[in-house]
């Protein structure tokens, strides 16, 4: 059984032995809903109260939007994977002063954002070259347009890397999170008017870093 | 003529503003071709996908989540961490900055009252011969001084120097040696004239007999 930080014991995670997995319970025999059930605020303090696969149930609905958020800082999937993982760490080690001023979601954004700015200020990112990316479906497109493609987009992933790191992830947040600008700002701790002028310098500073690799 | 701000540029470049709402666009070619420039910068970033990792990494990406809380779970906690828990850090900084409150105003206002009723035992004219041409002499004590040193003062001129030299023979063994070590040379030599000056005298009890 696992406890969140601070937990009283024999209140926590459940873990099977064997093969050290937590499974999201489908039903409980104390009348409570299922925990895949739960919506967030539910979850959340299914989570605190060290409900069995609560957590796990957290990771399972977020690990796609926080993994993304990761690549599009670092540029290669061994950094993200690394980050992602970090991210919800520190969200597990976090969790119980989470107020719910904003959604699960936009926290975990932040938590992200930070270890990401983190990372990147301590680590020149590294961006996976064209052969160790995976490729999106491209099967009705001809190969010689999903090899222009795929370079462009390599390009404009290194060019984004290249961005101050408040600009990467105000462009990142708004452009692959769709976070609203509220959200961005909240997610910064900065004003709307300084995230939309982040997104316009951020653009504007993309053109020019894309002419100068063309 | 102003141009358009960066704030507007975005609300024109995804639709929040109308261009209707920024009569300057129309007669600005500097801000039309800036945001087209934004239009483009957009559209071309936001047809950038992340590559999808293999179905199976999401399952092994929640599993090293899991083994890591788990590890986390099981990992004691330094007493840095004890120390950082708010119901511990809270009451210790709170005690801390008692204390130190409590350090800094205690002496004076038990002190402060009773200091300016005490006479003040020397004259403002006072001269206190130099112990040593090394050393620099002593100012004469006046009203202006540290009150505390009145205090000092008043309890000098009812000390007999016997009974202080019993009671320096009652400190700790080895605290005079340690004090007459972190004299000066010019100190020490001062302060073995005065002991061969003081032992050359007949003592109190010589005195009485």
């Amino acid at each position: 059984m696992w406890a969140l930080p601070g937990q009283p014991e024999g209140r926590g995670w459940h873990v099977s032995a064997v093969n050290s997995r937590a499974v999201p319970e489908r039903s409980t025999d104390t009348g409570q809903a299922a925990v895949a059930d739960l919506d967030e605020q539910q979850l959340i303090a299914a989570c605190l109260a060290g409900r069995a696969g609560a957590f796990d149930l957290v990771v399972e609905r977020h690990r796609k939007a926080v993994y993304q958020l990761c690549y599009r800082f670092v540029g290669n999937h061994e950094d993200a994977s690394d980050l992602s993982q970090d991210v919800f760490l520190r969200a597990y080690r976090g969790l119980k002063s989470f107020r719910g001023g904003s959604s699960l979601g936009t926290w975990l954004y932040r938590i992200g954002v930070n270890v990401c700015l983190n990372r990147v200020t301590v680590k020149k990112p590294i961006t996976e070259d064209l052969d160790a990316r995976q490729h999106v479906d491209g099967s009705r497109e001809s190969q010689v347009d999903r090899v222009l493609r795929e370079e462009r987009a390599a390009q404009v992933r290194a060019a984004i890397a290249k961005l101050p790191p408040k600009q990467r992830a105000t462009l990142v947040l708004r452009m692959y999170q769709e976070l609203s600008h509220e959200e961005i700002a909240g997610v910064l701790g900065s004003s709307v008017g300084a995230v939309k002028a982040n997104f316009f310098h951020a653009l504007g500073n993309l053109k020019k870093i894309l002419g100068e690799m063309a | 003529m102003s141009h358009l701000k960066p704030e507007q540029f975005v609300d024109l470049a995804e639709g929040m503003l109308p261009e209707t709402a920024a009569p300057h666009l129309a007669a600005c070619e500097a801000c039309r071709r800036q945001l087209a420039d934004l239009r483009a910068m957009m559209s071309e970033t936001s047809g950038v996908e992340a590559p999808e990792p293999s179905p199976l990494f999401w399952d092994h990406l929640s599993a090293r989540v899991r083994d890591a809380v788990a590890e986390e779970a099981a990992r004691p906690r330094t007493w840095r961490e004890r120390v950082l828990q708010p119901l511990v850090l809270v009451p210790s900084l709170a005690a801390a900055i008692a204390a130190v409150i409590i350090a800094i105003l205690l002496p004076r206002a038990a002190v402060a009252p009773n200091i300016p009723s005490l006479p003040l035992p020397f004259a403002e004219n006072v001269t206190v011969p130099s112990p040593s041409p090394s050393l620099p002499p002593l100012a004469p004590l006046g009203a202006s001084d540290d009150p505390q040193l009145g205090i000092v003062a008043a309890i000098a001129t009812t000390v007999d120097w016997d009974e202080m030299r019993d009671e320096v023979a009652l400190a700790t063994g080895g605290s005079s040696d340690a004090l007459a070590g972190a004299l000066s040379i010019d100190e020490q030599r001062e302060l073995q004239r005065l002991l061969a000056e003081e032992m050359a005298q007949p003592s109190a009890l010589e005195k009485l007999s």
